[in-house]
């Protein structure tokens, strides 16, 4: 095979990834059918199963942020913001990790005003909430709150658990996915860095849209702020 | 009664949104047909209310033994058509009503699969995996907006722009859900009503608060129409600039760059849309187009014949493409090949107008490669067919017809076809610029001026005519003119409206008459056929459905 014929491995590497994805959809609606069936005191495997569609759900949203990582840096990600629900978009959001949620006895509450509209992709902004409600999950103690509100004309997410809180490292490595310059390691660099690009991409005048983690909220622990313009 | 119990503790009515609802799930693995099944089950949905199909195929089939409610479509299908091209086709071939919800659901979002520039596009994407929730959620906000939107769609559809946009304006009071749509679909109405001034104060107003993309796409779509095209492209480049995947503005961008005479960069703007998305048939045949203008056969080639392939399975497939690459082999002195295309051209489509545009194309290669004998054939063969001919063709074929008859001696004919084109266009300077370049092609330079002179004349007496008689309140007389003009002029925009002018402010007058109201409508759907955004079309259909509102009373 010479040069001219030899095709572009990038462009192996996402179709594998699309390829994958169709996969792994699969793979998450079936475990949440059979998890959302199964009675966890009578069930033998029931915590095993409920542990797959984690471990499954958190390849899923990996492959989407590279993937979509991918389109970005090649201009093929359809951004479209467009006005939406935010009642709605709490709903559709909570109804990915609820599963998971129910499987470890975690409460979930949603905050926000009823009549509450945004203008955003709704699919990125639902990634990225998504991969912080499953991270909350795996630190916080038993409770998760997700609340909406517009603060100084900007939209602000917050993700809130009651574990024991980001340390400290991890919050700096929040800023530095902002400022773009250190992604730490592993997949909560890819997740950070993924919700910081998602977050600049919204932009409105000469405002652009952020990420940051803290500690505290109502609820005592970690928390994760994702503010729109 | 207790409600039924539903998922995500929703209101009995997610429960009645899916119970008495059919539907149909078209995906090529059979997992995710049994997935999705199962999901619109547990939301609700009876088992005999779900179908399913494996492919294209088998979905329009299934389409056209039934009424769906809701189509949960994958746009992956394997081998054949697409998710796309099977809703292009239920829509085309009316399977679906507008009250179907089409969901199409892909595996990720991409530019491929996200059709922002399609002509008929799905209710909503849905990425999966999916949950019940967000089908329920979807489904509402779908049903919401086509409650919404149902008298303002049979308004748009009977062409009443103001009336559609008056509705808008009325919902958008209470209708927060829809704000949005209604703002934007109110824009898109202002400017095909022709009231550009105030679709550009309507965008601006809402660019004043937010950069909305689609608000500084129709800003600058109301500048193109407008003739502005400094200012439409201004924007549009800051636009692709910081939206670089917003397909639809580079296309209105290559349009504006085209318009200002500008090919080159009318075609590099479209390679490099299609660079981010090539299997859009209708782009690449607007890049053949410019290719070919610019002497670039090879790109034309290319273009065309993707276009070919790429509208294969399409219900929307043009026979524009075929003739470009039979242009385009013409052009590279191939006449065996440029004749092969116009035979599968023939193939493909089976009517009179492509007969007529595959015959001109056939006798232009004959003239370009040296045969005129078969091109005296087939310009005589064409002059009859045209007599014959139910249906007028389009502008550029007309001519086209008119370049070969000069070419093969027939002068006659082809000063006939450039007169009836100079009068059904007296006032389009590019249209009489490119008649004049016909005549000069066939050395008659002067007698072309000459013609081109006469006929102008000839055609604004008689559009005037109707007018005058009118304003000395001579209406009978008027409309009689007004016939007399559309008849040697049918396709003049302002014979058109003219005439419907007369016989509406005829009926005002108290003479109102269901034929003449008939007739006035005609006039009036056929001028906003040829020229779609002029402004006179919206008011004198209001006008006219306000008479025929009180004739009703």
């Amino acid at each position: 095979m010479n040069d001219a014929t030899r095709p572009d491995l990038t462009m192996f590497l996402a179709s594998s990834v699309h390829d994958m994805k169709n996969s792994i959809s699969m793979m998450i609606g079936t475990l949440q059918e059979i998890v959302g069936k199964a009675d966890p005191e009578s069930h033998p495997h029931y915590r095993d199963m409920a542990h797959m569609l984690y471990e499954t759900q958190r390849i899923n949203g990996n492959l989407i942020q590279l993937l979509t990582l991918y389109k970005f840096d090649n201009d093929l990600y359809p951004f479209s913001p467009d006005s939406v629900a935010l009642a709605d978009f709490v709903r559709e959001a909570q109804s990915h990790v609820q599963t998971l949620l129910d499987s470890k006895q975690i409460a979930f509450e949603a905050d926000l005003a009823p009549d509450l509209y945004g203008e955003f992709d709704q699919d990125l902004v639902t990634g990225v909430i998504v991969h912080a409600m499953n991270n909350a999950a795996n630190y916080t103690r038993d409770r998760i709150r997700l609340a909406v509100a517009e603060i100084d004309g900007e939209l602000e997410f917050r993700v809130e658990d009651n574990g024991r809180g980001f340390p400290k490292a991890m919050i700096e490595e929040g800023a530095a996915a902002m400022r773009g310059t250190d992604f730490g390691t592993g997949s909560t660099g890819l997740g950070l860095y993924f919700s910081a690009v998602v977050a600049k991409m919204h932009r409105n005048r000469n405002q652009r849209g952020s990420i940051r983690l803290e500690n505290g909220g109502r609820l005592g622990g970690g928390c994760f702020v994702l503010r729109l313009p | 009664m207790t409600s039924p119990r539903t998922p995500f503790g929703g209101a009995a009515t997610d429960y009645e949104l899916f119970a008495n609802s059919a539907f149909l799930i078209v995906d090529d693995f059979q997992g995710m047909r049994s997935m999705l099944s199962s999901l619109v089950r547990a939301c609700g949905a009876g088992a005999k209310m779900i179908d399913t199909a494996a492919n294209g195929t088998e979905a329009i089939t299934m389409l056209g033994r039934r009424r769906y409610d809701v189509v949960l479509c994958d746009f992956n299908l394997g081998s054949g058509k697409n998710g796309q091209q099977v809703l292009e086709e239920a829509r085309v071939m009316n399977l679906i009503g507008p009250a179907c919800c089409w969901l199409m659901v892909t595996a990720e979002k991409s530019t491929e699969t996200f059709m922002g520039t399609a002509e008929i596009q799905p209710d909503a994407y849905l990425i999966k995996p999916i949950t019940e929730a967000v089908l329920t959620a979807r489904l509402h906000k779908i049903k919401a907006r086509k409650q919404a939107f149902v008298d303002i769609d049979a308004a748009m559809a009977a062409k009443d722009f103001l009336k559609a946009i008056r509705l808008c304006d009325e919902r958008a009071k209470t209708d927060r859900a829809n704000a949005v749509d209604l703002l934007r679909v109110k824009c898109q109405l202002l400017v095909q009503a022709g009231q550009l001034d105030k679709a550009k104060q309507a965008y601006e107003s809402i660019l004043a608060s937010r950069d909305i993309p689609w608000a500084q796409l129709g800003l600058a779509r109301a500048h193109h129409q407008a003739g502005d095209l400094e200012r439409a492209r201004d924007i549009l480049e800051q636009l692709v600039d910081r939206n670089r995947s917003y397909l639809e503005a580079y296309d209105w961008l290559s349009r504006t760059y085209r318009a200002l005479g500008d090919k080159d960069k009318a075609e590099s703007v479209l390679a490099r849309a299609l660079a981010l998305s090539p299997n859009s048939h209708t782009r690449q045949q607007a890049l053949g187009e410019v290719a070919l203008e610019l002497g670039k056969l090879d790109a034309a080639e290319k273009a065309f014949r993707k276009s070919v392939t790429l509208s294969e399975h399409s219900a929307l497939k043009k026979p524009d493409p075929f003739l470009g690459l039979a242009r385009t082999a013409s052009a590279k002195a191939d006449p065996g090949e440029a004749l092969k295309v116009l035979e599968q051209l023939q193939g493909t489509f089976d009517n009179e107008e492509v007969r007529l545009r595959a015959k001109a194309v056939e006798g232009m290669v004959h003239q370009q490669n040296g045969d005129p004998v078969a091109a005296r054939r087939v310009a005589q063969e064409l002059s009859g067919m045209l007599e014959r001919a139910a249906v007028h063709l389009d502008s550029t074929s007309t001519r086209e017809v008119a370049g070969l008859m000069f070419a093969t001696g027939e002068n006659g004919k082809a000063i006939e076809l450039l007169e009836a084109e100079v009068m059904n266009n007296p006032d389009d300077r590019t249209l009489l610029e490119s008649v004049q370049q016909i005549f000069n092609k066939a050395g008659l330079d002067s007698q072309g001026a000459a013609v081109i002179e006469k006929t102008r004349g000839e055609a604004l007496t008689l559009m005037n005519q109707g007018v005058l008689l009118a304003r000395e309140e001579r209406f009978e007389e008027a409309i009689a003119a007004m016939r007399h003009a559309r008849e040697k002029m049918p396709k003049n925009v302002r014979v058109l409206l003219n005439a419907a002018y007369v016989t509406i402010t005829h009926m005002q007058r108290g003479h109102f008459d269901q034929a003449l109201a008939r007739e006035a409508r005609k006039c009036l759907l056929e001028a906003n056929q040829l020229a779609p955004a002029e402004p006179r079309f919206a008011q004198l259909l209001a006008a006219l459905e306000a008479l025929a509102k009180d004739a009703r009373h």
